[in-house]
């Protein structure tokens, strides 16, 4: 399965960009993510429980980064595994400076399934992957917002 | 032949213990101290297993016993081959992967069993499947049938040089030669989707272990209880007669089920010895998607050449067959694809070509078709594109190649699944059609129906094909016949039922012969303890070889009756009559012996008696036939498309068919519109599909869609064709999978003609609203 | 182990007092508590419809709910209808017509069109088609389960 799509962040390119690089930001953004630890600069592993059609199950993985290169790029590396399944994804996500303390997110990547995950909750997962990147990037929307401000 | 039973729209006899809830099924069987089972499946479709870890879930509260490929030592083996492979065909080449009980070391499906629970209950042996810790590498997968045939990057298989399973070319005549000669050659790929046999009841098995009497017991919804119980016996090391297999009701079979030496019944009776307690295991509905066989999924590369005016003179089909991870049944499924291709028409040079392909899926066997459906659309859909390359009509071009009465028995010198070289035993094809045409009323369609829907807009499409069905192959079946003390009679055969109607149609074959009232006449089907010898439920073959079986052992019993009688009613033989549970003296009714009493006394308690002395009313018999018996037909049907959404309705279904006699005629309809219903489901609406890591996504009804009664024709019109097959006494032929071979390719030929403003060519089996929308972007407007 | 919490159903007009874990399917309450084999678990997710029972005199497929939800509640399962020796017209008709092949998908489309024949005792063919929808049967491609609920509603309407 094929993602891909843009949101625009209401501030400054390095902020967006750090943000994505932050586990307890991302932790709080993902929809259903129960942790998030850092294991080393590019590796974290986390729990997530996904609600997906008649699935619903808690799953565990590792996230890691790489291509890193701030603020406008890096690469997003997922593996999880649970009982309903298992997920496979990179992710390449590309900040653009638009100006007026707008950023560009790109986002493109690509994402493998298996197990009941696939083979029942499949024919959901596209349009609960595009809820959860829209949701997922309107909290980090405001999770910036208040950062900026503190500042 | 119509007798007082045979022949006659016999009511069920099976039918009010169905209807009021009392049949038994395989999961409505209840053993004091049984347990359940539970299987952990794989989820990857191919992977290497690094570590499978049951600790945490022996410890689970009421799990008795977790097992894996591991802790089964030596009784783990692989096979056997249930179909032996075909070298009857000279240079096959086979790559012999028989299914393994349980993954060990590496998984070749998603769905691949990887460990067995055995609980207190089901709920509790699902929990514990859950605390097993599987640790497996994944590889990619091979899932591409034309590319896994060239490219041995990744094997399924490590051991073998390719992903090829088997190669086997067949040729009648000189194709090469007939090109030369050919006015036109025509070509064309063609896909035959994956689709699930999909019966209602998914399968079972329940096993009792007794210690005591030392006997096995099993109750399993199969189609091939003998070849499950030699199977079971054999790795158990028992002798046959310790085991008994009892097909209880089953919910539906249509192929899938006559699969043996899976996960399921190798593992339970070696687990219920082991417990020394009786266990049930019941699949449910994602694991019948993922991990019971199912069916279809070719590739084909036709080629076809003809006369100007038609007359074809050669075809060529090299089409790859995806057999799954293993092939465990042989080539029976691509073997009946290329027996089917050419059989309606005059062909008089025939080159095939099987390449059987090793992918990471499940194991392809059977499913009502089996082959015969791919070979059926590929041939008909090649019709169709001759016909509009030399701007004949679809109707036309067909009648003129289809065979004539009068060209039976035809050698087709293409060796089948029964491995015999085929023999087109009798019927008349073009008849079928020329009587299909004549039911849909193909003239009037044309003329005035068609161009008077098309100026108001609509757009109707008539599609028009012929077909035939190889049924009834050997080897053989057998049946006993007794005569009960209470004049009522019992027959027993190793044929098991999945609800066909064999209690009433075997029981009407019986009842004629004895004259006897059809409900005096009870059926046993598929219990080994009554009868031990046959080979299964395939191949549309239950009426005509096991019906055959009875009817010679009902003679025989027919017979012994006539002889006993004479003897106690002091007549001659030929002055004993059959009256209606008796037999009596001709010409005097009142002169009589009930047939309860007689089979008395055909039993004597005491006394000498003969030396070569058969006890009893009793007979048994065998039915083996020289090769199989082919049903033949042709349908058509008329489809309204709404070229926005694409949603299609079939308006007419016409069907004309011969399977030769007809023992119940309802019985036969209902077989026919149930096969028709799978090939409308195959046409439009079912579709199993693997995305390209082998992950099937397509595991419920939510996703695998069947169709649903506002989906079928309002009537399925049948005509019927009589002639009777020369191979048997009764003149039968098979029907049961006749209905699922024609929808698809008299489908896409409709559709074509409704769309008629483009190009359309469809070239796949199983199609849906959108992938008609994107067949209709590709093609060109006229 | 899970609690059990204590339910009262009345099924086919009998009361039954169990202790049941609260997950438990009321399919799996019917069957395999119960004894009720009649019904039939064909898909356990919703969608084959041969689990259908009536439920308060509402069809309802027994997999989708749980046994402590019929707690108080009344049902009524295909042995409520007619023995062996006593059919239900509709049953009667079934036979008749040959509208059941293996018959597995049977009880929970003669649990559908009980309510169904009440509500429309003169049912177009149609009607008939939507009623049955829902219920998936692989074996008689409908024609012939059509034909039997229409014989049963002239049975049923003319008292016979
Ligand atoms: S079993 Fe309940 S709807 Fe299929
Ligand atoms: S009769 Fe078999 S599923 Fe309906």
């Amino acid at each position: 399965m094929n993602v891909e799509g843009e949101y625009i962040f209401n501030g400054p390119q390095q902020a967006v960009y750090d943000m994505f690089n932050d586990p307890n930001a991302l932790a709080t953004a993902v929809p259903g993510m129960q942790k998030m630890v850092q294991v080393d600069e590019t590796h974290y592993e986390g729990a997530i429980f996904l609600r997906i059609g008649p699935i619903s199950a808690a799953f565990e993985g590792v996230l890691s980064l790489s291509d890193i290169n701030p603020p406008e790029s890096c690469t997003l590396n997922i593996e999880g595994k649970g009982k309903a399944g298992f997920a496979k994804g990179v992710g390449r996500v590309k900040f653009t400076d638009l100006g007026n303390n707008q950023t560009k997110l790109n986002y493109s990547g690509e994402v493998n399934i298996g197990g009941t995950l696939a083979s029942v909750g499949q024919r959901m997962i596209d349009s609960v992957a595009k809820s959860m990147i829209k949701s997922g990037c309107e909290k980090l929307q405001k999770t910036l917002e208040e950062r900026c401000q503190q500042k | 032949m119509t007798g007082k039973y045979f022949g006659q729209p016999v009511l069920r006899l099976e039918d009010k213990h169905l209807l009021t809830g009392r049949a038994k099924f395989c999961d409505d069987i209840v053993i004091p101290g049984m347990l359940h089972a539970a299987f952990l499946r794989s989820d990857y479709a191919h992977a290497i297993i690094k570590n499978i870890d049951v600790t945490e879930a022996r410890k689970h509260p009421g799990v008795v016993a977790v097992y894996t490929a591991e802790d089964m030592g030596d009784y783990w083996k692989i096979g056997p081959l249930q179909v032996p492979p075909p070298f009857a065909i000279k240079d096959a080449q086979f790559n012999a992967r028989p299914l393994p009980p349980i993954a060990k070391d590496k998984v070749r499906f998603s769905g691949e069993p990887i460990a067995i629970v055995i609980a207190e209950s089901r709920y509790i042996a699902e929990d514990a499947c859950e605390d097993i810790i599987f640790d497996a590498e994944p590889l990619p997968a091979v899932i591409d049938l034309e590319k896994a045939w060239e490219d041995t990057s990744v094997l399924v298989h490590d051991d073998l040089p390719s992903n090829m399973a088997a190669l086997v070319k067949q040729e009648a005549g000189d194709y090469e030669a007939a090109k030369k000669q050919a006015d036109v050659v025509v070509s064309k790929r063609f896909v035959a989707d994956h689709v699930a046999g999909a019966a209602m009841e998914n399968r079972g098995f329940v096993v009792n272990w007794d210690e005591r009497t030392q006997e096995m017991t099993v109750w399993a919804g199969t189609q091939a209880p003998l070849p499950l119980r030699s199977a079971i016996a054999g790795r158990m090391g028992l002798v046959e007669n310790q085991v008994r297999v009892i097909t209880p009701y089953i919910g539906g079979g249509f192929g899938p089920k006559v699969m043996t030496s899976q996960a399921d019944d190798v593992l339970l009776p070696w687990i219920s010895m082991k417990l020394n307690r009786p266990i049930k295991w019941i699949e449910d509905r994602r694991e019948n998607f993922l991990a019971t066989t199912s069916e279809r999924d070719q590739v084909h590369h036709c080629e076809m050449a003809l006369k100007k005016d038609g007359t074809i003179l050669g075809f060529k089909d090299v089409f790859y067959h995806n057999t799954g991870a293993y092939d465990p049944y042989g080539m029976t499924v691509p073997l009946n694809t290329q027996t089917h291709t050419v059989s309606n028409y005059r062909v008089p040079n025939f080159y095939t070509e099987i390449r059987m392909v090793f992918t990471n899926e499940m194991v392809v066997t059977p499913v009502r078709g089996a082959g015969r459906s791919e070979g059926v659309f590929v041939m008909e859909r090649m019709m169709d594109l001759a016909a509009k390359e030399l701007k004949m009509d679809p109707v036309e071009i067909r009648l003129k190649n289809l065979l004539k009465k009068e060209e039976f028995p035809l050698n087709t010198g293409v060796i089948g699944q029964d491995f015999v070289v085929g023999v087109l035993d009798s019927g008349d094809y073009k008849n079928n059609l020329e009587k299909c045409i004549q039911m849909v009323d193909y003239e009037k369609f044309r003329k005035e129906i068609q161009p008077k829907a098309r100026k108001e807009g609509k757009h109707l499409g008539i599609g028009v094909v012929a077909f035939t069905e190889g049924t009834a192959v050997g080897p053989y079946e057998g049946a006993r016949v007794t005569v009960g003390n209470n004049g009522k009679v019992s027959v027993s055969t190793g044929y098991s039922t999945q609800g066909q109607g064999h209690f009433t149609v075997f029981a009407q074959i019986v009842a004629e012969q004895l004259n006897v009232k059809v409900e005096d006449v009870r059926v046993i089907t598929g219990d080994t303890g009554h009868f031990h010898w046959g080979a299964g439920t395939f191949a549309s073959r239950g009426a005509t070889i096991a019906g055959s079986a009875i009817h010679a052992a009902a003679v025989l019993v027919r017979e012994k009756i006539f002889a006993t009688a004479a003897k106690f009613l002091e007549v001659p033989e030929d002055q004993v009559d059959l009256c209606e549970g008796s037999a009596c003296v001709k010409g005097h009714p009142e002169k009589f012996i009930s047939l309860g009493d007689l089979a008395g006394k055909a039993n004597p308690m005491r006394g000498a008696v003969e030396a070569d002395v058969k006890p009893g009313l009793e007979a048994t018999a065998y039915y083996a036939p020289p090769h199989g018996a082919t049903g033949s037909g042709a349908c058509a049907m008329i489809v309204d498309v709404d070229p926005e959404t694409f949603k299609v309705k079939i308006e007419r279904f016409v069907l004309v068919h011969d399977c030769g006699t007809v023992i119940n005629p309802l019985l036969l309809e209902g077989q026919i519109q149930g096969g028709v219903s799978m090939g409308i489901g195959n046409a439009f609406y079912e579709k199993m599909v693997y995305d390209e890591n082998g992950q099937l996504m397509t595991a419920s009804f939510m996703d695998y869609l069947m169709p649903q009664a506002t989906d079928m024709p309002r009537k399925m019109e049948i005509g019927h064709n009589v002639h009777p097959s020369p191979l048997n006494t009764l003149g039968l032929k098979g029907v049961g999978e006749a209905g699922a071979l024609p929808p698809s390719p008299a489908f896409c030929q409709a559709v074509e003609d409704a769309l008629y403003e483009y190009e359309l060519d469809l070239t796949e089996s199983n199609l849906n609203p959108s992938m008609l929308y994107e067949f209709r972007n590709k093609a060109i407007k006229r | 182990m899970a609690q059990l919490i204590p339910i009262k159903v009345t099924v086919n007009d009998t009361v039954y007092e169990r202790q049941v874990e609260p997950r438990l399917l009321l399919s799996d309450f019917i069957r395999h508590e119960l004894g009720l084999f009649g019904t039939h678990v064909g898909c356990e997710h919703g969608m084959c419809g041969a689990c259908t029972i009536l439920f308060d005199g509402e069809p309802v497929r027994s997999c989708l709910i749980f046994a402590v939800q019929a707690n108080g509640h009344q049902i009524k399962t295909v042995e409520s209808l007619g023995s062996p020796d006593h059919m239900h017209p509709l049953q009667e008709a079934f036979h008749e017509k040959h509208g059941l092949q293996c018959g597995f998908c049977t009880p929970g489309i003669l649990m559908t069109v009980v309510p169904f024949l009440e509500e429309h005792p003169h049912p177009t063919e149609d009607e008939i088609r939507e009623a049955i929808d829902g219920n998936i049967c692989r074996c008689t491609g409908y024609e012939k389960i059509i034909e039997s609920v229409q014989a049963a509603s002239e049975k049923m309407s003319s008292g016979k």
